[in-house]
């Protein structure tokens, strides 16, 4: 099948497909960059999202959870591997993406032979000031976009998360209180989870709070604080909703 | 897409599979001039475990400096006091700084503390030729947070330097300055007023710098503490929940009241 290559390029354009309906009900993940350090957020029926990879660095995703658990298992080891060789300073987020997981998935992607992996990934680092924090959001085939401070977002679906990224922007800025951006993190992952950001128009703020209060009912609330100015070298603390006073 | 270590969040076999596991030396080949000498120890006290250690290095009559960190944050729930080699002890001290946190985000659970104990004694008979020599002897102290028990309380160990390891019950001291420490733990434990373990922290900090000073004066290898000329001893205390540095300025303060 191989040799042919229109057929190769049929093969990955039906793996897309797969994986599209495969993500197709995966719940967004959202990070946002704020004075005091950088939020985490995600909304999960009982698997984690959120996750701690090193000092300064941290995972939240969507999608299969034995995928999930690859990925954040190969970047904890490359960091602690970089960290114990060179300096916890030397573990970056550009070069654990860059250079590890991104053509790691890339490759995984085009072996069509075996099962691609299932997963939208974000990741974070933090930075000794707002202006150096840098996300990097990673998808299934290794493809990665980064963007420095502000908001951002991981969903299934690339329509909608464009949609989403674009009123997380305009509507974040300003923000720099941690409980009020936890509030809009949580009303723009309703709206994705409910597929509103494609509605016309978008539901109002008293509609959008009370949405991810009811739909996050019987839910868990994973929230991962990187804390800029912690004295430790591990920034990084699981919070609760009742934590942010939500 | 990932490797998998044999054993599931150790970092040794992690750092073994990437080909990065330290050489192990095993002849002697000549005497070389180490630095080393210490007064290290960590008592109960009310608050919880304090550890503390003299800041002086030598190399047999040699002052190589007199602001070396003996007393190490190995993690939140964790202290190392290291007395003997320093280059080997650090080096200890960054492994396990290493593998606990590796263990704990790479398995989303914190190592127990029986783990944490037998991982210093793993790596003290892994330094077995070293210590044989001479010429890379460590014999450390370690505090760590007890979860097993409710509520959590830190507990002290002491070891040998082939890798032994005890509870110590009340107090537990090392290095060259430590007979000094040990007979005067002693004392204090059976007949003094307060005990260590009824001390509240600005007691003990008071008693740990006496300790220092006291040891300094038998033992030139023990840097002292001395407010007038800012030399002060490194402080920390380990409660059930996590470590506190008492800072230089601290130290003042309490010693100056």
């Amino acid at each position: 099948m191989t040799e042919e290559p229109y057929r190769w390029l049929e093969a990955i354009a039906n793996r897309r497909e797969y994986v599209g309906e495969q993500l197709k009900s995966g719940s967004p993940v959202l990070a946002a960059s704020l004075p005091d350090g950088i939020i985490l957020l995600g909304v999960g029926s009982g698997q984690s999202k959120v996750f701690e990879l090193f000092d300064r660095h941290a995972l939240a995703g969507l999608g299969h959870p034995a995928d999930i658990e690859k990925i954040r298992q190969a970047a904890i080891d490359a960091a602690h591997v970089e960290a114990f060789t060179r300096a916890p300073e030397d573990v970056s987020l550009r070069r654990l993406v860059g250079f590890g997981l991104s053509p790691q998935l890339k490759t995984h992607f085009e072996q069509i032979f075996s099962a691609p992996s299932l997963v939208e990934l974000l990741l974070a680092e933090l930075g000794s000031e707002p202006a150096q924090d840098l996300f990097f959001r990673l998808h299934y085939d290794g493809a990665f976009q980064t963007q420095t401070g502000g908001a951002i977002l991981a969903a299934s679906q690339p329509d909608p998360e464009a949609v989403a990224q674009k009123w997380l922007k305009e509507n974040f800025q300003g923000k720099t209180n941690r409980s009020e951006v936890a509030e809009l993190l949580l009303q723009a992952w309703w709206c994705l989870a409910e597929n509103k950001f494609l509605a016309d128009p978008i539901p109002a703020e008293a509609q959008r709070k009370a949405g991810w209060r009811e739909a996050t009912k019987g839910k868990v609330i994973e929230i991962g604080w990187l804390a800029r100015q912690s004295p430790r070298a591990a920034k990084y603390q699981p919070l609760t909703i009742a934590d942010l006073g939500l | 897409m990932s490797h998998s270590t044999p054993i599931a969040g150790d970092f040794l076999s992690l750092l073994q599979e990437h080909k990065l596991a330290s050489a192990r030396v095993d002849a002697a080949l000549g005497a070389v001039v180490q630095t080393q000498a210490t007064t290290v120890f960590a008592f109960h006290f009310a608050g919880g475990v304090l550890m503390a250690g003299d800041r002086r290095a030598t190399a047999g009559n040699i002052i190589v400096t007199d602001r070396v960190e003996k007393i190490i944050e190995i993690d939140s729930t964790s202290l190392l006091a290291v007395a003997g080699v320093p280059a080997t002890a650090f080096e200890m001290a960054r492994v396990l700084q290493t593998s606990f946190e590796y263990y704990r985000r790479s398995q989303l659970q914190a190592l127990s503390l029986p783990a944490r104990v037998r991982a210093l004694a793993r790596l003290l008979r892994d330094n077995l030729p070293m210590t044989m020599q001479g010429i890379g002897i460590v014999v450390p102290l370690f505090a760590g947070v007890d979860q097993t028990v409710s509520p959590a309380r830190p507990q002290i160990y002491f070891y040998d330097p082939l890798g032994a390891q005890f509870q110590a019950v009340g107090y537990a001291a090392s290095g060259s300055g430590s007979g000094t420490i040990r007979s005067i733990l002693s004392f204090q434990e059976q007949y003094g007023q307060p005990r260590p373990s009824q001390m509240d922290l600005p007691e003990a900090v008071r008693f740990a710098s006496r300790l220092l000073s006291t040891a300094s004066e038998f033992d030139s290898a023990t840097g002292g503490v001395n407010p007038a000329t800012d030399t002060f001893a490194t402080i920390k205390v380990l409660k059930a929940d996590g470590v506190a540095t008492v800072t230089e300025e601290q130290q003042k303060e309490i010693l100056r009241a």
